[in-house]
């Protein structure tokens, strides 16, 4: 049986030596605490990566992710990445579902905004192009495959045609 | 002759002592409790419903926000209802990752438990010390998967990726200390003689009654029934790890609290094996192969671990489609709430306080 | 140094008396110059203890407390003050108007009528009192009239918990309170506290009367609501007590009032069992006033480390204790400081 009182008195030895410790606060604008590398964060978009697969607006529990793109020459181009970020939970699946990596954080937590209009980040935000660029293009695209084409033809045949010649 | 009134006191949905938006109303007689109502569902989300409308695997991130200060083990208790449906294999490494995390999940959840229940009572500083401690774990649940209290990190078939580099050396540091920790907890808060005379013979819970109200976790074992889930039905790896139950005796506060501190130690040595049996394994997959969109076959599946806060369970029903037709969660906090007009019945203000919080809600939990 | 304020009260007496003013009338001014030093000194330490309890409670804490506003967060008490000076005093629509203004504002008066008496070296009472004990227990327990009042007025069931707490709490600690100071006073004989402390010459009277020093210590801590008494406001049970629908500088004051009161017991403690400004060991060649200080800020720090280490008691605990603990004990010192006082005079010692 312990003496009455023994508790109160260990529990003053213990607050007495906590006040010589050392402090665990981080001194938050001055000091910032290292972040780790799988931090999630703001979230960065590589433009050039990005294939437009729509994988993670797919991927979000949320629907925060809204993707705007353009078909030129068969192939799906950028034109807006905008992240409406107060309904965003942070849990990583659209940087997982991401094929390409495009997707990624940056150490970086201070979101808060002013205003509420404010919090729908745009990741991407690209004019499209030009009906004659886009022209261009499709018309580049059509010479390179017929090029192609013209090409495979010379050599005796597409690979498809090589295995089929094999199979003979 | 005095007439006596009763009267009645709204305590909550804001109020410092009830853990979140929990409202209790009070029928008291000067001091003394004659009745009290919880009143629940000031944090509805609907997060039930907002699952049949989600994929399996977006499901997740919204398990993470029912009780999300053990949000690990509610990610497990999911995943695992997932692939008991799917019947996918999961990788030996990424079974030791999710005993370790839901592991120091417990111990994050119950240095909230134990802090907050020190608090109740006044003693303020018995609340920051355990949450020093927990800061730690959040540290290393951000080296692990990026966030601190919703990690969305267990998925179908495995982990989302492999322990960090950096967190062997934080978690070893940390399993060094945190038994002294416990110590000082023992010294400042269990040892105290007020603290014991606030919470000693207060509110007594019978072992009967409440295995009746399918009362779980702490507050069951509290009452002397030795039953955890992780002993009494191991689900992953459990049966590979030597840890006790702990168990009270009186099933009064008090009893309700030590479990908590106990289990603390318990969920430590569980994570010290676990590390090293998981160093012995050799390099492979956290993950198992499963398909991108899951398309579970028609049927239902039930579920459960033993969360932080008692018998976590999912009800999970599909229809053959990408999102499930029904989710359901047994939360262990709501049902541990049934008995709180009982318990708290005779008792001063203060003690309802004290009952509270050794019971243990979260208010996400409760409410969904 | 020893007599610096004395030296200052007397030259300025003097110099009233050389400007022509008669005696009677440079007594009166000098008597409101005594108590305006007093306010200022009260209401310093009031801002200075707020800075020190959050600093000691942030030490204790493993965190910092504050240490952004000024130098060392120095003036973080201040700029709290003006935040709350300038916020609106909110009263609530079914209040009791009168009562519910004048209790704030009332709340620094028993404490101030107290420090009037309180020889803060010697020689330097504002007033010589030859009843100074009976008159510091008599005004001190005013205050639960006006924390009552706060209580009442606020027309919250909270506040009317609280306010029935603090009633309950009060008066019966100030049983044991009376009962323990009586073994001093029983010594000395005298009521008049500069004479307490004379007679503290050879032996403080913590040593001849520690339990009366335990009783009266832990009776203070009851009497200025502080943990683990702090039941009255009690924040994780009633919200704030009394003070729960004050806001602005009605809930600063009585934030204030708290400390002005902690001060009070402490120099009632220092004076009554510590030796007041007798130095110890012969250390004399610093000032008695200073070692006064000194004794009231240890026991200040004793106040805030109990504070920041022990949870809460339960009120039904607090008057068990306060009646089946307390009062019997102080009534046993009181016996046995008589039989003791008595067996010393028969053996003439």
């Amino acid at each position: 049986m312990q003496m009455f009182g023994s508790g109160l008195i260990k529990g003053l030895a213990i607050t007495w030596k906590e006040l010589f410790t050392k402090k665990v606060t981080v001194q938050y604008p001055d000091e910032i605490y290292p972040l780790p590398d799988r931090f999630h964060g703001k979230f960065k978009l590589n433009k050039d990566a990005c294939i437009s697969c729509g994988m993670c607006v797919r991927a979000c529990p949320n629907k925060v992710i809204t993707m705007e793109t353009e078909t030129v020459a068969r192939k799906k181009r950028l034109l807006k990445y905008t992240m409406d970020i107060k309904y965003c939970l942070f849990c990583g699946l659209c940087v997982e579902a991401c094929p390409k990596n495009a997707l990624g954080y940056v150490k970086d937590f201070e979101l808060a905004q002013y205003k509420r209009d404010k919090l729908t980040v745009v990741l991407a935000a690209e004019e499209p192009l030009p009906r004659e660029e886009k022209e261009r293009l499709e018309a580049e695209a059509a010479q390179r495959a017929a090029a192609a084409k013209k090409a495979a033809g010379a050599r005796g045949g597409s690979a498809f045609g090589n295995k089929a010649e094999g199979g003979e | 002759m005095l007439r006596t009134e009763e009267f009645t006191l709204n305590m909550g949905p804001q109020h410092p002592a009830t853990h979140g938006v929990f409202r209790l109303i009070l029928h008291l007689d000067g001091e003394t409790i004659v009745k009290a109502e919880p009143v629940l569902g000031y944090l509805h989300r609907g997060i039930e419903k907002l699952a049949e409308s989600r994929t399996y695997t977006q499901v997740i991130p919204y398990t993470d926000r029912l009780d999300y200060l053990a949000a690990m083990l509610n990610n497990l208790g999911y995943v695992q209802a997932v692939e008991k449906m799917i019947g996918v294999e999961v990788p030996e490494r990424a079974e030791y990752i999710r005993v370790i995390v839901s592991e120091m999940s417990r111990i994050a959840s119950h240095c909230i438990a134990t802090g907050a229940y020190a608090l109740d009572l006044g003693g303020f500083t018995g609340f920051m010390y355990p949450f020093r401690e927990r800061e730690k774990l959040m540290d290393m649940f951000e080296m692990i998967c990026g966030s601190r209290m919703t990690f969305s990190y267990i998925r179908v078939g495995g982990v989302a990726a492999d322990l960090p580099e950096e967190f062997y050396p934080a978690i070893k540091k940390f399993l060094q200390e945190f038994p002294s920790c416990v110590d000082e907890y023992d010294g400042l808060i269990t040892g105290n003689e007020i603290f014991q005379a606030r919470t000693k013979g207060i509110g007594i819970l019978p072992a009967e009654k409440a295995v009746k109200y399918s009362l779980s976790g702490p507050v069951l074992r509290g009452s002397g029934v030795k039953y955890d889930l992780r002993k009494a039905r191991p689900y992953g790896i459990y049966d590979r790890f030597d840890f006790e139950v702990p168990v009270g005796k009186n099933g009064d506060c008090f009893d309700r609290y030590y479990c908590r501190i106990l289990e603390m130690r318990q969920s430590h040595r569980i994570i010290k094996q676990a590390l090293e049996q998981l160093q012995e394994l050799p390099e492979g997959p956290v993950m198992a192969k499963v398909p991108k969109v899951l398309k579970p076959p028609k049927g239902d599946v039930y579920h459960e671990i033993e969360g932080a806060k008692g018998i976590l369970g999912y009800y999970v029903v599909s229809d053959g489609t990408v999102n499930p037709y029904r989710v359901h969660v047994r939360r262990p906090s709501f049902i541990n709430l049934d008995l709180i007009d009982e318990m708290c019945r005779g008792w001063k203000i203060a003690d309802v306080v004290a009952i509270l919080g050794s019971i243990d809600i979260v208010l996400g939990e409760v409410d969904c | 140094m020893e007599n610096l304020f004395v030296n200052t009260a007397g030259s300025i007496r003097n110099i009233m008396e050389n400007s022509g003013l008669s005696p009677l009338l440079s007594d009166a001014v000098l008597v409101m110059f005594k108590l305006l030093a007093i306010l200022v000194f009260v209401l310093i330490n009031a801002l200075w203890l707020v800075y020190m309890e959050r600093k000691i409670a942030g030490y204790i804490q493993c965190r910092y407390g504050p240490n952004r506003v000024g130098p060392k967060g120095l003036l973080q008490t201040t700029a709290d003050i003006g935040k709350l000076i300038s916020k609106e005093i909110i009263i609530p629509r079914g209040a009791d108007k009168i009562l519910f203004l004048l209790s704030p504002a009332l709340i620094f008066a028993p404490p101030l009528m107290v420090f009037m008496v309180v020889p803060f070296g010697e020689n330097m009472a504002a007033v010589e009192l030859n009843i100074g004990v009976f008159y510091f227990l008599a005004v001190a327990s005013l205050s639960t009239v006006i924390f009552w009042m706060a209580g009442w007025a606020s027309n919250n069931k909270y506040s009317l918990l609280g306010g029935m707490r603090v009633v309950a709490q009060m008066i019966s600690y100030e049983l044991p309170m009376v009962l323990a100071i009586l073994g001093v006073v029983m010594i000395t004989g005298t009521l008049n506290m500069s004479e307490i402390i004379r007679a503290q010459e050879n032996t403080w009277f913590i040593f001849t009367q520690p339990v009366a020093f335990l009783i009266y210590f832990i009776a203070g801590v009851a009497e200025c609501n502080r943990a683990p008494f702090d039941l009255a406001e009690g924040e994780s049970e009633i919200v704030a007590g009394p003070f729960t629908e004050y806001s602005g500088m009605g809930f600063a004051m009585f934030f204030l009032a708290e400390y002005a009161n902690m001060v009070l017991v402490s120099f009632m403690a220092a004076t009554l069992f510590l030796g007041g400004w007798l130095a110890p060991f012969g250390l004399t060649f610093i000032p008695g006033w200073i070692w006064m200080l000194l004794k009231v800020y240890v026991l200040i720090f004793l106040f805030m480390w109990l504070r920041w280490t022990y949870p809460r008691i339960r009120v039904d605990q607090l008057m068990g204790f306060g009646w089946k603990v307390l009062v019997p004990l102080s009534l046993a010192n009181i016996f046995v400081t008589g039989v003791a006082i008595k067996v010393l005079d028969m053996i003439g010692w």
